[in-house]
């Protein structure tokens, strides 16, 4: 029973090989708001059934730490944006096992997930904007949003810089806290996600030089000014939340 | 393994040709204005833009929209343009019952964008079912056939193989290898800013690298084999020929191949191309390179570089490439839309899995959809653009209804005036100019003088002169003339305090005489002066900057902080601490052969003198003459009579003997070395024969021969700016890039010469001798004329010297008014003197990247009488040069004109025509990302291409073109015959005329006729200056 149980946590909260599985599922459905609604219910199923287990076993961290790594090498060498944001989630999640093993309560854990999805979420609905708008969302084909529509490429710096747990973004302060925790008592678990961390930073530089930079290409529409606003709302939220979570922290 | 001479020979002579079409690039210290397309100035204007535009990826007219505001601003001559539409149609078919001039007049006037997209899959037929909303036929076989045969033109004959490889498999190795070129070159070319050298430079590029790179571990870190390359080849000829067939390029597409490698970092390859010519380069003297050497570095990186990839079993070769193609075209179409960045993004990421499974049933699959998809696409976008444009003239109506050959007329006639559409606009830019100065100007020649003027003043035919001509003329009476900033003197200088020469000349010639610069009272070297070079060498060194911030940072901030905040009084603060050169003459007379020897003689006395007090620890007291003299008899062989003063100087006869040698091997003092010294002292200053040559020359070339005033000012001009890699483009481009005020001086000193003034005489030139010659620095930045040399004016002139002084601040001051608002177009017109101010700043402001406009603007050439176009403000858009015909019956002067300023005039005019189109490729881009490369060039970042052209803040204002790109518009005022014999005669501007780089004009002043050249002949305009609007022309017999 509890392999059983395991392994439907190891899908939801997706350690390799099960991983492979939400990334099929991920790559197969192509409606931006549903993506979203996956990105943002996934780990908190993941987590519901981690709540079953009295603990886990140690090695379970170190295979976590390793699935992250590799989905975030693969994130480096896609030009896809959609599956850029599924392998970015898979990374991202499976780190929350590390977490899961320090003893933090549930809602601390959720909230945790809840900081992560929801940058990963929102890149979900601007994958969608950019496949109406070039029929695709793929990096070195057009490029030069930055003067083409200006609004939607700064959303969407912002929204990747979220994503690769800049501050003060919840990811930030999650990641933070994770290595913090690792440190003491599991050094080079901290040296592992600190080497995802980079190599997050790395695929969101390859991405926002792929679609941000380069000359003006032929006029398409902007997002909307309302549009805009709202990214900015929930990415301020964000920021709030991440302010929040120092404190939490400290 | 070495290959023959013969073939050593063949790849050099391959390189030469291949490399004809990148022009030279100078060292920025002097900068020279070039024509980017200058190695295709042998074909007409229009075919060399077309090969320019593909050989260097770069655009060569304005886009449309920028055509279009000029049209809405009243500068197109609308007449020209309909003129340009029928001239285009008249050898075509009509389309149906459609108004094609209607049509094709919306598509300029009213169409921002191309109308015909690149179509490769889409025909006709196709895009006319698009258009009634059918499906497009399905035809494989024939995309299939089409797709092969474009692939082979892209991949085999358009790119190196790096580049098809790069293409085919996304690598990148293009970029790579222009990383490691440039590295490379920095390395070699580096002329002082490193500190760290490269080893063995002396042995030349190629030989120096090759064992630096056998060496580099980073090479190896990278995954680069160099060594297995280097290892059996030394010359770069070897190299080269070993690299061309592996890669398997066949030999008869070398120079192709050669030429894309070239022109792909042309900055660079343009710079080692002049430096290679450049003998008398002190940098190519000490570390010889050529491109030979350059192409063997790049291939032997290129090869290193595909061999990284080598287990990725991808086509690396030519032949494998070709074999690609064949057999497999579906992936090699594939692969090449997906990285080649044509792919439709809709589809890219099932291409992109379906290559990396590379299953040939899916493959073939995927292909075919693709194509029907491509087809669909192209033909749908192509013809909702063809609607959209025929909605804008009314005629969308009458699409559909075309019959399909008649459509396919339509797509053909569109396609074929939209790729010569750019010709139309240039041509119809250039009428409206060439009106609006055959509006102006005045073929009524000038009255007689009742009396001389008060001054006379000869400026440079720059066209930042032309504003300050006229304000002079305003203001007085002065009368003004225009003549190359480097008055006719071609003059290798050499300054006081620098001990290398400067060519005061125009790059075309190679002066053949020397003068140098004395002290007039020989101080030395400035206590301030040496404590600033001391703190530079301190922040040059490896170890002592992290010293010399912690100590003196300090004073740095002081300096930066006076720099930024109040530059101008930071200046005038700094001007009194810092020493002024001292009172300096020219040392322009020949030497005699006795003053010559005299003078080898004192140096090497001094030489002795020198190395005995540091080499045998001698006293000066203890040298007398007569040792002095018996040493150096014994150095130069002539006697042995140096062993009778060992016992005086206290040393054995033996060591006495090794300093003997010693003064022959390193102090030079020996026969062979002596005679050079001769060589050089031959070719210091002028022969009297010469200087009246260049006097009379320069007074008769601009008319001046009679009416000659009491000052006859020589106004060379110079730039002033600070923190500006580009100051010296803005300097005078007659005197090699150089400030012209030491060609002023030395035209002034040997015309102010009472022997020479007396053979003017006798040749006619009847120069009172109140008249004084008088030299001055235009500063183009902030409009002041600065006189130089007033302490040799003669006493009777100082008492005038007041009012001249005042004449040109009133002049200087109404120029930078005039001036003002065109760099700061917020600014509302000021005063006079707010504005000489502001001009000022500019000319001290570190921060300042547009310190003026400089010759941007420059459209006219006019050769004539100052009078032609004297009450016509050409707002600094004119090259003068004052010209009469009368006095050259044989129109040698005429020729000597078209020769070097006309030539010079053309290199600046294009330099800004291409510099604007396209600022990125032909220009040099923004000036706040430029960094100074090795003190020769400029990059963008820390690496790039050599930047050759001119940056955005000079032709560019506001992202919109400042500088409006023509073709120099030439006028010669002159008999029609006498013209066009001088233009027969000089074999370069004749071309330059044939092939349309220069639109000339000629305004015979004896019949009032201009006669323009076009289409291979002259066209007369009648009375064209009275009524020269709309555009008529008849032919002319010529």
């Amino acid at each position: 029973m509890l392999s059983l149980t395991l392994i439907l946590a190891a899908i939801f909260l997706p350690l390799f090989p099960f991983s492979m599985l939400f990334n099929l599922l991920y790559a197969r459905v192509r409606n931006p708001w549903l993506r979203s609604v996956i990105l943002l219910v996934w780990p908190l199923i993941g987590l519901t059934v981690t709540r079953t287990f009295s603990s886990i076993p140690d090695w379970l961290p170190v295979w976590a730490v390793l699935t992250s790594a590799l989905y975030a090498l693969r994130a480096l060498g896609l030009r896809e944006v959609g599956l850029w944001t599924g392998f970015m989630a898979t990374s991202s999640w499976a780190l929350l096992w590390v977490l899961e093993n320090d003893g933090l309560s549930a809602v601390q854990l959720e909230l945790f997930a809840v900081g992560i999805s929801v940058p990963l979420a929102l890149m979900a609905v601007l994958t969608g904007g950019l496949e109406k708008r070039y029929g695709a969302a793929y990096l070195g084909l057009y490029g030069g949003l930055a003067q083409t529509i200006p609004r939607f490429a700064g959303v969407l710096v912002m929204v990747v810089l979220a994503v690769i747990a800049t501050p003060l973004f919840p990811t930030f302060f999650a990641m933070l806290s994770i290595i913090i925790k690792a440190i003491p008592v599991m050094p080079y678990l901290a040296m592992g996600v600190g080497l995802v961390w980079m190599l997050w930073s790395w695929a969101g530089a390859k991405l926002l030089q792929g679609l941000i930079v380069g000359p003006k290409q032929a006029a398409v529409v902007d997002l909307g000014m309302a549009n805009m606003w709202a990214y900015v709302a929930i990415l301020v939220a964000l920021v709030m939340g991440g302010v929040c979570w120092l404190g939490v922290m400290l | 393994m070495s290959v023959t001479l013969g073939q050593r020979l063949k790849i050099r002579s391959m390189i030469y040709v291949a490399a004809e079409p990148v022009p030279y690039f100078w060292p920025m210290r002097s900068f020279i204005h070039h024509n980017p397309l200058h190695g295709l100035e042998k074909m007409p204007f229009d075919a060399a833009v077309k090969k320019g535009a593909s050989l260097f990826h770069g655009k060569v007219f304005l886009p449309r929209s920028e055509y279009q505001d000029y049209l809405r601003e009243g500068q197109v001559d609308v007449s020209r343009l309909e003129y340009e539409i029928g001239r285009f149609l008249a050898d075509r078919s009509a389309v149906a019952d459609l108004d094609m001039r209607q049509l094709l007049m919306t598509l300029l006037t009213k169409t921002e964008s191309p109308v015909m997209l690149p179509t490769l899959l889409a025909t006709a037929a196709d895009v006319q079912a698009s258009l009634q909303g059918k499906t497009v036929h399905d035809e494989s076989d024939r995309s299939k056939e089409i797709i092969t045969a474009r692939l082979r033109q892209s991949l085999l004959q358009q790119r190196t193989v790096y580049e098809s490889v790069d293409v085919l498999y996304g690598t990148d190795i293009g970029t790579s290898l222009d990383e490691l070129v440039i590295k490379s070159c920095l390395d070699f070319f580096d002329e002082g800013q490193s500190v760290w050298r490269m080893p063995n430079r002396e042995q030349g590029f190629f030989r120096a690298w090759r064992e630096v790179a056998k060496r580099n571990i980073r090479f190896s870190l990278r995954g680069l084999h160099i060594q297995k390359i280097l290892a059996d080849h030394e010359t770069p000829e070897d190299v080269i020929h070993h690299v061309m067939t592996t890669l398997q390029v066949p030999e008869e597409q070398w120079i192709g191949f050669f030429t894309r490698e070239i022109a792909r970092l042309h900055g660079w390859a343009g710079f080692i191309r002049w430096r290679a010519n450049a003998k008398h380069y002190y940098w190519t003297q000490r570390f010889p390179a050529d491109l030979v050497d350059y192409m063997a570095v790049r291939l032997t990186l290129a090869l290193a570089l595909l061999g990284k990839h080598e287990h990725r079993s991808m086509a690396n070769t030519a032949e494998s490439i070709r074999e690609l193609i064949e057999t497999r075209p579906h992936e090699a179409y594939l692969r090449h839309q997906l990285y080649g960045g044509t792919v439709m993004p809709a589809m890219a990421h099932r291409i992109e899995t379906a290559l990396q499974r590379n299953h040939d049933g899916n493959l073939d699959r995927v292909f075919q959809s693709y194509v029907k998809q491509k087809r669909a696409d192209e033909a749908r976008r192509q013809g909702d653009a063809l609607q959209d444009m025929l909605a804008q003239a009314s005629m969308a109506d009458r699409l559909a209804g075309l019959p399909a050959a008649e459509f396919e007329r339509l797509l053909d006639t569109l396609r074929a005036f939209e790729q010569q559409e750019g010709m139309c606009w240039l041509r119809a830019m250039e009428s409206h100019a060439t009106n609006h100065l055959l509006q102006g100007v005045n073929v009524v020649p000038p009255g007689l003088r009742d009396k001389r003027p008060f001054a006379q003043a000869l400026f440079c035919i720059d066209t930042r002169s032309e504003r300050i001509r006229r304000q002079l003329e305003s203001i007085g009476d002065y009368q003004t003339f225009g003549t190359a900033g480097f008055f006719g003197v071609p003059v290798s200088f050499m300054e006081l305090g620098k001990g290398s020469e400067t060519h005061l000349c125009p790059v075309l010639l190679t002066p053949k005489n020397v003068v140098l610069e004395t002290s007039v009272n020989g101080e030395g070297a400035h206590a301030l002066g040496a404590l600033e070079k001391g703190l530079h060498a301190l922040k040059d060194s490896v170890l002592t900057p992290f010293v010399t911030v912690e100590a003196i940072g300090l004073l740095f901030g002081f300096d930066m902080v006076g720099k930024t905040v109040v530059p101008r009084r930071y200046h005038q603060w700094r001007k009194y601490l810092d020493k002024k050169k001292p009172a300096t003459r020219l040392l322009l007379d020949k030497l005699t052969r006795e003053q010559a020897d005299s003078i080898v003689r004192a140096v090497q006395r001094a030489m002795i003198v020198k190395a005995m007090e540091l080499e045998l620890g001698q006293e000066t007291e203890t040298l007398t003459d007569e040792l002095i003299r018996d040493l150096r008899e014994s150095a130069l062989g002539h006697d042995e009579s140096y062993r009778r003063h060992a016992g005086s100087l206290g040393i054995s006869e033996t060591d006495l003997e090794q300093f003997i040698e010693r003064l022959r091997k390193d102090y030079r003092i020996n026969l062979a070395f002596a005679q050079m010294q001769l060589e050089r002292l031959g070719r210091i200053g002028f022969t009297l024969d010469e200087q009246v040559h260049f006097v009379s020359t320069a007074l008769k070339s601009i008319g001046l021969t009679k009416d000659y005033s009491r000052f006859i000012l020589l106004v060379g001009h110079g730039s002033q700016s600070d923190n500006n890699p580009y100051e010296s483009a803005l300097d005078c481009g007659a005197c090699g890039g150089n400030h012209g005020l030491s060609s002023a001086r030395v035209l002034a000193q040997m015309a102010n010469k009472p022997e020479v003034r007396k053979r003017l005489h006798e040749l006619g030139f009847n120069i009172p001798d109140d008249s004084w010659f008088v030299p001055a620095l235009h500063n183009t930045t902030t409009d002041e004329i600065a006189i130089s040399d007033v302490d040799l004016l003669p006493p009777t002139h100082l008492v005038y010297l007041d009012r001249l002084k005042k004449g040109l601040t009133a002049a200087a001051r109404l120029c930078s008014q005039e001036r003002l608002p065109t760099l700061y177009p917020a600014q509302e017109q000021q005063e006079p003197a707010v504005a000489e101010r502001m001009m000022q700043r500019n000319a001290v402001d570190w921060s300042q990247v547009r310190p003026e406009w400089g010759l941007s603007g420059n459209a006219y050439f006019i050769i004539g009488n100052r009078e032609l176009t004297k009450q016509m403000p050409l707002y600094g858009r004119a090259f003068l040069h004052s010209y009469d015909y009368h006095l050259d019956k044989k129109h040698r002067l005429l020729e000597n004109i078209l020769t070097g300023p006309l030539v010079v005039g053309q290199w600046i005019n294009m330099e800004h025509y291409f510099s604007t189109v396209d600022n990125e490729r032909f220009g040099s881009g923004s000036k706040v990302y430029h960094n100074v490369a090795g003190r020769f060039g400029v990059m963008t970042g820390n690496i790039s291409d050599l930047r050759t052209g001119l940056p955005a803040q000079t032709v560019l204002g506001n992202g919109k073109p400042y500088h409006q790109p023509l073709r120099l518009i030439t006028v010669i005022e002159a008999p029609f015959e006498h013209a066009v014999q001088a233009i027969d005669a000089v074999v370069s501007v004749k071309t330059l005329v044939r092939n349309g780089w220069i639109r000339m004009l000629i305004i015979d002043p004896e019949t009032r006729t201009v006669y323009t050249y076009e289409d291979g002949d002259w066209h007369k305009q009648p009375c064209a200056f009275e009524s020269a609007s709309g555009y008529s022309k008849e032919s002319y017999a010529s």
